[in-house]
């Protein structure tokens, strides 16, 4: 009893220290750093959203930045062009991005392993090629700029990077929460029984196809909601928000945490986008380096830097009850799936 | 172990980080230069650093007693790792100047950022979309460069007065850079003889021009000349495909728009390119002993010839002389420095270019060269045909800026091709006066 | 445009495995060839030597990287885009970002005017074409007939039973895989003197190539030709008719498809 208080204990210190830190990053760092926060947290969402589908689900998709650029663009549109006030770009960004995955979704969600890693690739560079070419609307390669933060209270946003920080931190620490209550509930548990066996689901009685559709749509929502911040921040958008390298970038950064947490998601934007802005600093082999780590990664810790330090940290700190967790399954140790049919 | 390791932990990294955003030393001149210089687009970013750099050895990397540190930042073509990094250049390194960027959608987002960072210079190395310096256009930002249509109206008025051409067709990638060359050219042409230009866009990877190519013989026996408006690869696939299909004798010698003769194209493509036409702010080929100086000094230091792209780092650095030796390199009073560069006046000794000064919007009034690729001395290089002194970048409409901005800004489609639709908005936006004055003048007067 | 799809759905049907690294071999061959001819100034050796380096590249990564994973697809997918990536980087630090092309031997070159069509058409392009025809007979014939292509054929059908019959299928892996590649490197070279070697070609390639075999038809030659041809067909047409929408024309099929019929229009059950 009184090692389960312990645990518990421990992990509560941890998790009020870290938001203590969170919460006091405006005040302890430079600005620099801020921002650099700031760029994880919408990144970070695009990632998470990526995460979710790989963990949860076992399916790569490499169209996230797709939602992600679909509400951007809808935000700078409605905000610069029509000048629609406050919550109507963003929350109008996020119906469209969301109804653009229903639609997607329809064409997915029968779709496994293989064939969804290209259809999510091929629908995303769709995505990218509207962007691109129909410059009427998106002002093509050109992008649209001119896009402002809102004001809060007679807070802007926009001068005050301090007051955007937490105007994103609201938003990220919800779309994460939301996909943690998703993993915890039943929900959660279906999709992860689809994920490991989906015959054994379907004989259960299970709609695998609706499960996998929501699944799509729910993690597109956290893209999205990601888009909208990006497009606040940054103040422009363009294709390159939705093209291939962004897309690659997303599911690098998911690998490289580990697509079993969320907590992963997050580290592996931070490494990504650190890495991003040091490196280029001493060498111009930026994509090389991240081939390489990618590789690495891909054959040696398939559980990403989050998943491998669990596994030596959940045994030497106490952190949870389950000593080993080897005993969690992962998407990405499947069983051959030699025997299956598509 | 545990918990108090891990605060231990985290409290060096965020010591670490705060140590690394502190501020920097006190007496140095701090140089931020920015583009792409990786990825596709990398010729536009380290050419403009090269000829940065170039400069800055000349001056010895100091002026007058104060060393120069220069940061450089790629922006991999991107504009979010842009805002990053312009963010980082202020921030971080607290940059007196940036010199950059150099690409047309980078150049947009970078006076996006300028209007609301408005205490850091901003030199613009490439860039080239006229609402930088137009409609957008804000303090801080100051472009020794060109715009794209500043530079080819005059080749328009070449091609109709001089070559005799009534009809001609351009073909060009899709978007915004090459949409203002297309419109530069219209005006010139139409308001000085020439009838029709038709405009065909192909999306701006595209390799295989097959099917134009097609198209355009077809249309041989209405049209006189064809434009390449394309930059990069593109204009290797055009060139190519042209012959390919023969085209080379329907029609006559290729005309080109600003980057297909630039110096890396000569190298590549080289024959192929004689004889083409095309117009720019700046020629290879000038005898001017800035540009020999210039042109010499670079190849000793890289081993080949600069390109125009070369030359803007290069100027950019001069400008940037020339106004602190006006405010006694005080660069820590930005309102300062920033009235400085926009007085700065540079003559044909000074510029490898030649003249300019700037305009009231932070654009310059410089010459405009037409020019032919010869070959001499054994090698390409163009020369100029035709001079125009003092050209702004409103072109013929100089002393009708605002008129000019009230009309729509150039799209695939405006202005015009057709001289009837043209004229009417010419009517439309400039007045008819204007128009009356065209039809007496028989076009622009020189 | 047919040969680098060939190569692509080789190696896909057999091993299961979508080479994403396919692109950059092209780009990569495409660049080698470049320079081999630079040196030797003969073009069939400059499209040997693309073809033959790229095949090197391909054993290796075969050999060493994808085997460790071998059994799960996804993996091996995503391990042969790591490798795109770094081999995209290195071409461009070995051969600098320039655009550059390979000259069209003088045989090759110039036009042609077809009577019947009433067009001009440039030699080479015909040269292609004809090439292309000719490695699809070889394929197939090879597919067909040979004792190994007979027994790449039944792979792809069924491969389970093809390693429970004791035949060495990892050789047959590699031997797949190098061929795919081979075809690559050769395309790249030939592509890259009709059109031109960028950096950056590598990822366009790679996406028109699977659009060729989703529209076509994995493990499916004759799926393969279709796929090309259609494919062809409306990115001519769009480039020059609706250039706006062009490339949203040519992945709008696709997407279709690849969700109604995954196999294809001509691909094997699985």
């Amino acid at each position: 009893m009184t090692k389960e208080r312990g645990y518990r204990f421990r992990r509560a210190l941890l998790g009020a220290l870290a938001c203590g830190i969170i919460i006091a990053i405006p005040w302890i760092s430079s600005k620099y750093f801020m921002m650099m926060s700031i760029r994880v947290m919408y990144f970070g969402m695009l990632t998470m959203s990526v995460t979710y589908l790989a963990g949860e689900l076992g399916a790569v998709s490499l169209m996230q930045a797709a939602f992600f650029g679909i509400s951007g663009y809808s935000v700078a549109l409605l905000q610069s062009r029509y000048g629609f006030p406050f919550p109507i770009p963003p929350l109008a960004g996020l119906v469209i991005a969301v109804l653009a995955a229903g639609l997607f979704g329809l064409l997915v969600a029968k779709v496994r392993g293989i064939y969804f890693l290209m259809l999510t690739l091929v629908l995303g560079q769709l995505v990218w090629a509207l962007a691109n070419q129909w410059s009427a609307v998106t002002k093509g390669d050109t992008g649209i700029t001119n896009i402002y933060a809102p004001t809060f209270f007679g807070i802007s946003t926009e001068t005050s990077k301090t007051a955007f920080y937490f105007f994103q931190l609201v938003f990220f620490c919800g779309a994460a929460s939301f996909l943690a209550a998703l993993k915890r509930s039943p929900f959660g548990l279906m999709l992860r029984g689809v994920r490991d066996s989906e015959s054994r689901m379907a004989m259960l009685g299970f709609r695998v196809n609706l499960l996998r559709y929501a699944a799509f749509v729910f993690a597109s929502l956290v893209a999205a909601l990601g888009g909208v911040f990006f497009t606040y921040f940054t103040g422009l958008i363009n294709p390159h928000s939705v093209a291939l390298p962004a897309n690659v970038e997303a599911l690098l950064a998911a690998i490289l945490g580990g697509i079993n947490s969320l907590l992963g998601a997050v580290v592996g934007t931070v490494i990504l986008k650190t890495l991003d802005v040091v490196l280029s600093g001493i060498t111009d082999r930026y994509m090389l380096i991240m081939g390489v780590l990618f590789m690495l990664v891909i054959m040696f810790a398939r559980q990403g830097i989050v998943g491998t330090l669990m596994k030596y940290w959940n045994n030497r700190l106490f952190l949870s009850r389950n000593r080993d967790p080897e005993r969690r399954p992962s998407g990405f140790s499947k069983k051959p799936e030699v025997f299956r049919n598509p | 172990m545990t918990g108090k390791r891990i605060l231990q932990l985290v409290m060096a990294f965020f010591v670490v980080v705060w140590a690394f955003g502190a501020a920097h030393g006190a007496s140095e001149i701090r140089i931020g230069v920015i583009g792409p210089t990786t990825g596709w687009a990398t010729i536009f970013g380290q050419d403009v650093l090269d000829g940065v750099k170039l400069a800055l050895s000349q001056k010895d990397y100091k002026f007058k007693e104060t060393p120069i540190k220069i940061f450089t930042e790629d922006t991999k073509a991107d504009v979010e790792v842009m805002r990053t990094k312009l963010d980082s250049l202020k921030n971080r390194d607290k940059v007196h100047l940036i010199i950059g960027p150099s690409l047309g959608h980078e150049g947009m987002a970078a006076v996006d950022w300028a209007a609301r960072n408005p205490e850091v210079p901003i030199l613009v190395g490439y860039s080239a979309p006229e609402d930088m310096t137009m409609r957008k256009a804000t303090y801080s930002l100051v472009r020794p460069g060109w715009t794209g249509a500043q530079v080819i109206f005059n080749f328009g008025k070449f091609c109709a007065k001089d070559l005799g051409y009534k009809k001609i067709i351009i073909v060009g990638q899709d978007y915004a850079y090459p949409w203002d060359q297309a419109a530069g050219f219209i005006r010139g042409f139409l308001e000085n003889g020439g009838e029709k230009v038709e405009r065909i866009w192909h999306p701006v990877e595209a390799v295989d021009l097959s099917s134009i190519m097609a198209k355009l013989a077809g249309m041989a026996k209405e049209y006189d000349a064809v434009l390449c408006n394309s930059g990069g690869a593109q204009v290797v696939a055009f060139f190519k495909q042209w012959q390919q299909f023969g085209l080379d004798k329907l029609y006559p010698q290729i005309l080109g728009q600003a980057n297909v003769p630039i110096t890396p194209m000569l190298a590549e493509m080289g024959d192929t390119l004689l004889g083409v036409y095309s117009s720019l702010h700046y020629y290879d080929g000038n005898p001017s002993p800035a540009n020999v100086k210039f042109r010499e000094s670079y190849n000793k230091a890289y081993g080949h010839y600069p390109s125009v792209m070369s030359l803007q780092g290069y100027d950019a650095v001069n400008v940037a002389f020339k106004a602190m030796e006006a405010i006694d390199g005080k660069v820590d009073d930005p309102k300062a420095f920033i009235a400085a560069i926009r007085n700065v006046k540079m003559t044909a000794d000074e510029s490898p270019r030649g003249p300019f000064s700037f305009d009231k919007y932070g654009n310059p009034v410089q010459n405009v060269y037409i020019k032919k690729v010869v070959k001499q001395d054994g090698r390409l290089m163009n020369i100029a045909v035709k001079t125009y002194k003092d050209v702004s970048q409103f072109g013929p409409y100089a002393d009708m800026p605002e008129k000019y901005m009230a009309a729509p800004a150039t799209t695939r489609d405006y202005p015009p091709g057709d001289k009837a639709s043209y004229f009417k908005e010419i009517e439309k936006y400039f007045g008819k006066d204007y128009v009356e004055k065209l039809e007496k003048n028989k076009g622009w007067t020189d | 445009m047919f040969i680098t799809a060939s190569g692509l759905t080789l190696s896909f049907s057999l091993m299961r495995v979508v080479n994403l690294t396919h692109g950059a071999f092209y780009m990569a061959g495409g660049f080698i060839g470049l320079s081999v001819l630079k040196f030797s100034g003969s073009w069939l050796l400059a499209v040997l030597a693309g073809g033959v380096a790229t095949s090197a590249l391909a054993f290796i990564e075969e050999r060493f990287l994808l085997r460790r994973a071998r059994g799960n697809d996804l993996i091996e997918t995503l391990i042969s885009l790591s490798v795109a990536i770094i081999v995209g980087d290195l071409v461009l630090v070995i051969w600098g970002g320039y655009p550059r092309t390979i000259s069209i031997p003088e045989a090759l070159n110039g036009a042609v005017s077809i009577p019947l069509l009433d067009t001009i058409y440039p030699v080479y392009r015909i040269f292609t074409v004809g090439l292309a025809l000719v490695i699809i007979g070889a394929l197939w014939v090879f597919l067909k007939k040979t004792r190994l292509g007979v027994t790449i054929r039944a792979g792809v059908d069924n491969f389970e039973m093809v390693s429970a019959l004791g035949i060495n299928v990892r050789r047959l892996f590699s031997f797949v895989f190098t061929l795919s590649g081979f075809l690559a490197g050769v395309s790249g070279v030939v592509g890259g003197t009709f059109l031109m070697l960028v950096v950056g070609e590598d990822w366009r390639i790679l996406t028109l190539t699977l659009i060729v075999i989703i529209i076509g038809g994995m493990g499916s030659l004759g799926g393969t030709i279709v796929g090309s041809l259609i494919t062809g067909l409306i990115h001519s047409f769009s480039t020059a008719f609706i250039p706006q929408f062009s490339l949203f024309v040519l992945f709008l099929p696709v997407a279709v498809i690849l969700s109604i019929r995954p196999r294809g229009l001509f691909g094997k059950e699985r």
